[in-house]
């Protein structure tokens, strides 16, 4: 046997010098070898493969790193124990040490076998290695090893055999296995502490156990105590196995190792109580888990379909309530005559008011004006029912009403209590019904034929009308008396003056309207006309003076004119000029001339004043409370005294629409009232325009307005359903369906348990019938 | 003034001054209706369009018009309904047809004051700035020159001590037969050791209750199945009376603020408490909304909140700025923190949180001198809020970073850092960046962080962004039923997964403080202070926070 000195002359070899020495030797033929070491590095690595095996034998101080980088074909006898890293990144050498090995062995070990007849210290068989191409390290320990056994192992297989091992409680030391993922470690012997999120402990198998039956006996052989065979086969249950865990048992293990649901359930909940930390305020169907999209009474919003739930632009703002959308509806539907009976039970005057003296703010408020700039003609089909034949009255009561006052207040007032069944007895100054439409509206607005033949059909009612009588206080005091109730509608007759020097020579326009409307009118002839007061009052004085011969017209005013729309534009189209501010000063008839506080004068043969009228309140007892000369009332026409109410000018200036309005809801009123039952109601708010689509209709160029029918087509049809199914088609999930009522008419319903609430069905509803609520708290 | 007219556009916004612009693709989109259904602002609307085309056909001009009316979506430009770009329209959409997309542009400010009412809203600062935080790095890594740590093969203890600690020559420690004892004559400050991120205090009301039940069982199941021993802070707003008598109430940090809601109800469960909470924090103030109060406004305070707080329901529920009858820090803080150890037999650490702010450290010295402060909570400007005037949180507060190292650095200098301990709080985790944050702040000298905003991400998937996306926490319309009372919304949120979540951030956030704290060779204890290990490419803030420049 070829020997190698570690130690030459007293004098140390370097690990160079000795590994050149050995390799050389090999090289050289030599295939045993013995060395006596002194600590040097690396002894018996990398010997590369020769026909025939080599055995080294190393006695003395073996250094670190014994064996590593082996080669297989290399045999290492090492007698006595092994400094750290022994074997490390072992290729195939059988290395085996009669004694401990210290730290490190097998460290990175590949392939080849490292048998230890003792202990192995700390992180032994770590980073091991399973190479496919070559059998599996082998790495045995006979009596225990050190902590942090086999961290990062990746192959191979270790054998701890567990024979009077240093520390009895606990054979692979502390936390083994940590960041293991492959490889075998076979142990006899409690093991404590080990990685559970790397790897797991095994019972072994048949094939396990015919494995260590067939490999022992050369181990025990190999470190000279083939006597512990049978105590270390003696029984097979005594050997557990570790395994690394897979790394999909890995992945499951770094999602948790306890569910939530059961954590909730066994741990949370029975420390909380059941349901939760609110399990006892909160209802249980408060707490379930819904989706984004949710149904039924889980939806943030619902739609409801609010037919006829808010009021029409065109019926909120007529002062007289008539709902038109209701009559385009009955017109869609082909119920003409009820469409046409319709307004008379909201105004006795429609085709004279509607039709002709109205300014007809319903159009104004059109919201097919609105959007497409052409209203539907409302005050046409106001027009349509001069011919119709009042409604059917209500039965007959036993309560009889004095209406003081024939104009449109009265008249409106005196109808609708007629239609109710009351006797009725209408009381006039004049001696024509009309009041103001009568007397003050030029022919040229409104043919007389038309007032005729509705102040006809008004009488045809039933309602008693004297004419020609004025009332005083003490008629009036009778009338409080002989009837149930007595409705103020005497109107507002008194011209207001202004006390100017020479007011005196100034006439009143209601003075010279009421002349002309007499057939005794007051001549204009080749007259310079001023008129004070630019209003649409002022604008009929001056077409009327034009009709009567001025020779030019100029109204004056102190703020820009109020007059508006056709009065305005039949004055200008006949020459009137509108001057303002203008604060007269005096009025010089002598000199023809009215002076203004601002030093300007206009040449003036008449001066006409049309500033209004107040009313006039001699014949009413004191008690009766007025307020800055009309009589106060409250928002029933009710005054402050029994069974008297006030309506039109009486209470406060007003457009003929207006009285007619205030006149049947004080009839209305009055009924409720003896009744006790409530009124009406006409408080619905309007239909927002944003909720009408304007967008589905198209404006019509050609549009005549003859036809009624047309007109109903026309009509946006606002907070009325038109029953054009739009919803219907527009619902994706097909909640919405129309179904027919018990009393013939129709409804669209939803089907909650289809709905989601997007609003779908409120977007595209072309009338802002669906409206979407949020859900109740 | 009334127009003539009615007009159309007068006075309107267009798209363009919003913050976020819907993109509708027409073509894609099915008229399902679920965006509108789920959008929390109604800032989208179903609508109707027209389209008009006028064709001639052949070689001559015979007009002809095609008109067709449609469907579709409309984004809506009220700023009282303006897009907040949540998104959740994107997520029910089955076609990808509709997302809100981020207007730079747009004049959002100049508007969102209307009737005189300033901006309020949820959520945190709205600044896409760097912070400090994000840009310290940890440079002493240790390379061979001293032990290297494997994060993942090492143990490590990453805990810290809430509680006030004595000197060791202040310990009364005795010898009693042969063994050391401690002489129990002499008063010990209690001391909790918890993991150095807790989550900061969110109030049962502000958060909704399957919000608030899932991070309290998250941290539960923390402490007892995954032994990361997490503290969570209740915010002011007292605690379901059942955790309050639970085993559980170990795990929390109950809040007292200037509103004192909860607290009788608080009192009155002491005797049947089965465990003393983890501490007792006093809120002084918000880093969020220093000097704005809270408001729990009356359409939250449903029967379930009322109960809790001790109150009627539908109330308005407010926390003033400041403490009623408190008037300066010797007064204050002393009155306050002896009450309430006094209200735990003393076995309780009682701390103060402070809104970040210059006068900290005038705070922090009082604090120094009081044997019964546990400790000193310090809230950045960067922390989020649930409701508050934008004003101040844009633009009220102290960035933590400087003010908790002035803290830090001033304890050194008395000599109490081993004492008292620091937490800092307010941005940490602002880019998702929770672990690093927090080692940043603890070598820069905090004993631990809070985090809220992170939590409420990470956990339940807030939507809030630092574009002011979302951030609707302030009116009950929280899309994912994180910050509102409504049931409806509320029930979206499942509280086992937000306690999911929570174990999951905080598993993550362990062994990233590992992954910091191995190479830097520490493993068992903090390095708190260790402010050799950071350095910032910003010369700057290192002069002023006394750390190394690198670059």
């Amino acid at each position: 046997m070829y020997e190698i000195y570690g130690i030459v002359n007293g004098k140390r070899v370097s690990s160079k010098d000795l590994e050149e020495q050995i390799q050389a030797a090999v090289k050289n033929g030599r295939r045993e070898l013995k060395i006596i070491a002194d600590g040097q590095h690396g002894i018996g690595g990398r010997l590369w493969p020769t026909p025939e095996d080599k055995k080294l034998i190393v006695e003395g101080t073996s250094g670190q790193r014994l064996g590593s980088m082996g080669m297989m074909g290399t045999e290492i006898l090492v007698k006595g124990s092994c400094s750290d890293d022994v074997g490390w990144l072992n290729c195939g050498a059988r290395i085996t040490v009669l004694g401990d090995v210290t730290n490190g062995a097998h460290n990175a070990g590949a392939q080849g076998l490292l048998y230890v007849q003792g202990s192995g210290g700390a992180r032994c068989d770590t980073m091991t290695k399973f190479n496919p191409r070559f059998a599996p390290l082998q790495s045995w320990y006979f009596r225990d090893v050190g902590d942090s056994f086999a961290e990062f192992k990746a192959g191979g297989i270790a054998v701890v055999c567990g024979v009077n091992p240093r520390h009895p409680d606990n054979i692979l030391g502390y936390r083994p296995c940590v960041g293991m993922v492959g490889g075998t470690i076979y142990f006899r012997g409690p093991v404590t502490g080990q990685s559970e999120k790397d790897c797991r402990i095994e019972e072994l198998t048949d094939n396990d156990w015919q494995w260590l039956l067939e490999n022992m006996p050369p181990y025990l052989e190999a470190i000279e105590r083939t006597s512990y065979y049978d105590e270390l086969t003696a029984d097979r249950t005594a050997w557990r196995k570790i395994v690394a865990l897979t790394p999909t048992e890995r992945n499951d293990m770094a999602g948790g190792r306890l569910p939530m649901a059961q954590f909730r359930e066994e741990t949370w909940e029975a420390g909380v109580g059941k349901g939760g930390i609110v399990g006892e305020l909160l209802p249980v169907e408060e707490r379930t888990i819904i989706p984004y999209i949710a149904y039924g009474e889980e939806r943030r919003f619902y739609p409801r379909w609010d037919n006829d739930k808010k009021t029409a632009p065109c019926a909120y703002n007529c002062p007289t309530d008539i709902p038109t959308q209701t009559r385009t509806r009955l017109l869609r539907e082909g119920r003409l005559e009820e469409m046409l009976e319709l307004v008379l039970n909201y105004s006795p005057l429609p085709a004279t008011v509607c039709g002709k003296v109205c300014p007809n703010p319903c159009m104004d408020a059109c919201s097919r004006g609105v959007f497409l700039r052409e209203p539907v003609e409302i005050g046409y089909l106001g027009s349509l029912s001069q011919a119709v034949p009042a409604p059917a009255k209500a039965a007959p009561r036993p309560e009889k009403v004095a209406v003081i006052g024939g104009g449109p207040a009265g008249l409106a007032a005196a109808w609708k209590l007629a239609l109710e069944g009351f006797g009725v007895k209408l009381f006039e100054r004049e001696p024509e019904l009309g009041g103001k439409i009568y007397q003050c509206i030029p022919e040229e607005r409104l043919p007389r034929d038309i007032l005729k033949a509705e102040l006809d059909r008004f009488r045809a009612l039933g309602i008693e009308v004297e004419t020609g009588t004025e009332i005083d206080r003490q008629k009036f005091t009778e009338l409080q008396q002989e009837y149930d109730a007595v409705v103020l509608a005497s109107g507002a007759h008194a011209p207001r003056m202004i006390p100017f020097p020479g007011y005196e020579d100034v006439i009143p326009g209601i003075t010279f309207l009421k002349a002309l409307n007499n057939r005794q009118p007051i001549s204009m002839e080749n007259k310079k006309v001023v008129i004070i007061g630019a209003g649409n009052v002022g604008m009929d004085i001056a077409v009327e003076a034009y009709n009567l011969g001025a020779r030019s017209v100029i109204a004056v005013d102190i703020q820009a004119p109020a007059s508006f729309g056709k009065e305005q534009q039949m004055a200008a189209a006949r020459g009137t000029r509108i001057l303002y501010p203008k604060f007269t000063d005096r009025y010089v008839k002598q000199e023809g001339k009215i002076y203004f506080k601002d030093g300007s004068f206009l040449e003036a043969d008449a001066v006409l004043i049309s500033i209004g009228e107040s009313p006039e309140l001699g014949y009413l007892p004191d008690e009766v409370a007025r307020e800055r000369g009309y009589l106060s009332i409250d928002d029933r026409g009710r005054t402050n005294v029994e069974k008297l109410y006030a309506v039109g000018d009486v209470t406060a200036p007003g457009l003929i629409t207006h009285a007619l309005g205030a006149g049947r809801r004080a009839a209305e009123a009055l009924l409720a009232d003896l009744d006790d039952t409530a009124p009406p109601d006409y408080s619905a708010p309007m239909v927002d325009y944003n909720r009408i689509k304007a967008e589905y209709y198209d404006r019509d160029c050609q549009k005549a307005p003859e036809d009624g029918d047309t007109e109903a087509l026309r009509c946006l049809s606002c907070g009325t359903c038109r029953d054009c199914a739009t919803c219907e088609e527009a619902c994706f999930r097909r909640a919405i369906s129309r179904v027919e009522t018990a009393d013939g008419g129709y409804e669209y319903v939803v089907d909650e348990s289809q709905c989601i609430g997007c609003g779908f069905c409120e977007a595209v509803c072309p009338c802002g019938i669906w409206t979407m609520y949020p859900a109740p708290e | 003034m009334e127009s003539k007219e009615r007009l159309d556009v007068n006075g309107q916004l267009t798209l363009k001054e919003l913050p976020y612009i819907i993109s509708w693709d027409a073509a894609k989109c099915t008229r399902c209706g679920q965006c509108t259904a789920v959008c929390p602002q109604k800032a989208i609307e179903p609508a109707v369009f027209v389209q008009r085309l006028v064709t001639s056909d052949g070689s001559l001009p015979l007009p002809q018009t095609v008109r067709q009316v449609g469907h579709g979506i409309r984004q809506v430009t009220d700023i009282e309904r303006y897009c907040v770009g949540c998104g959740v329209c994107s997520q029910v959409c089955p076609n990808d047809a509709i997302f809100p997309e981020y207007n730079e542009a747009h004049k959002f400010a100049f508007h969102k004051n209307q009737k005189g009412v300033p901006y309020k809203r949820g959520g945190r600062r709205n600044s896409t700035e760097i912070s400090t935080l994000d840009q310290l790095k940890f440079t002493r890594i240790s390379m061979l020159t001293d032990p290297a740590l494997d994060a993942g093969r090492h143990e490590f203890h990453i805990r810290t001590l809430l509680g006030r600690n004595l000197d060791p020559e202040a310990m009364p420690i005795i010898v009693k037969d042969d063994t050391l004892g401690l002489d129990e004559t002499v008063f010990i400050p209690p001391v909790r050791e918890i993991f150095p991120i807790r989550i900061g205090g969110m109030s049962f009301g502000a958060l909704s209750p399957h919000m608030w039940e899932g991070l309290a069982m998250g941290v539960a199941y923390l402490n007892e199945v995954e032994n990361i021993p997490v503290v969570m802070c209740t915010g002011e707003g007292g605690m379901p009376p059942r955790l309050l008598r639970s085993r559980f109430l170990k795990y929390f940090i109950l809040q007292i603020a200037s509103g004192y809601f909860g607290w009788d109800e608080i009192i009155h469960a002491i005797p049947e408490m089965q465990e003393d909470p983890a501490a007792i924090e006093i809120k002084y103030g918000q880093g969020a909304k220093p000097g704005d109060g809270g408001l729990l406004m009356a359409f939250k305070v449903l029967d379930l909140i009322a109960k809790v707080r001790g109150v009627p329901t539908k109330v308005d529920l407010a926390s003033p700025p400041t403490h009623q009858t408190k008037y300066s820090i010797e007064e204050a803080v002393a009155k306050m923190i002896t009450s309430m150890s006094m209200a735990f037999g003393f076995r309780v650490p009682v701390y103060p949180k402070i809104s970040g702010t210059k006068t900290a450290t005038a705070v922090l010295n009082n604090l120094a001198r009081n044997p019964f402060a546990a400790a000193l909570t310090i809230d950045g400007e960067d922390g989020g809020t649930g409701a508050a005037y934008n004003v101040s949180v844009d633009k009220m507060g102290h960035p933590i970073a400087s003010n908790l190292r002035d803290c830090y650095l001033n304890l050194v200098k008395i000599g109490k850092q081993n004492v008292l301990p620091l937490f800092a709080a307010g941005g940490v985790g602002k880019t998702g960046s929770l672990a690093a944050n927090a080692a940043a702040m603890i070598m820069l000298g905090a004993s631990g962080v809070d985090c809220g905003k992170y939590i409420m991400q990470a956990a339940a998937g807030c939507l809030g962004d630092e574009r002011n996306r979302c951030n609707l926490c302030n009116v009950g319309r929280c899309p994912r039923g994180i910050t509102t009372q409504n049931p409806l919304l509320y029930r979206r949120l499942d509280p086992d997964k937000v306690a999911e979540r929570v174990v999951d951030v905080f598993k993550a956030a362990d062994t990233e403080l590992k992954k910091i704290f191995a190479p830097m060779g520490r493993s068992t204890q903090l390095p708190i202070g260790m402010s050799d290990g950071l350095s910032v490419s910003n010369r700057d803030i290192a002069e002023r926070l006394d750390i190394s420049y690198a670059c």
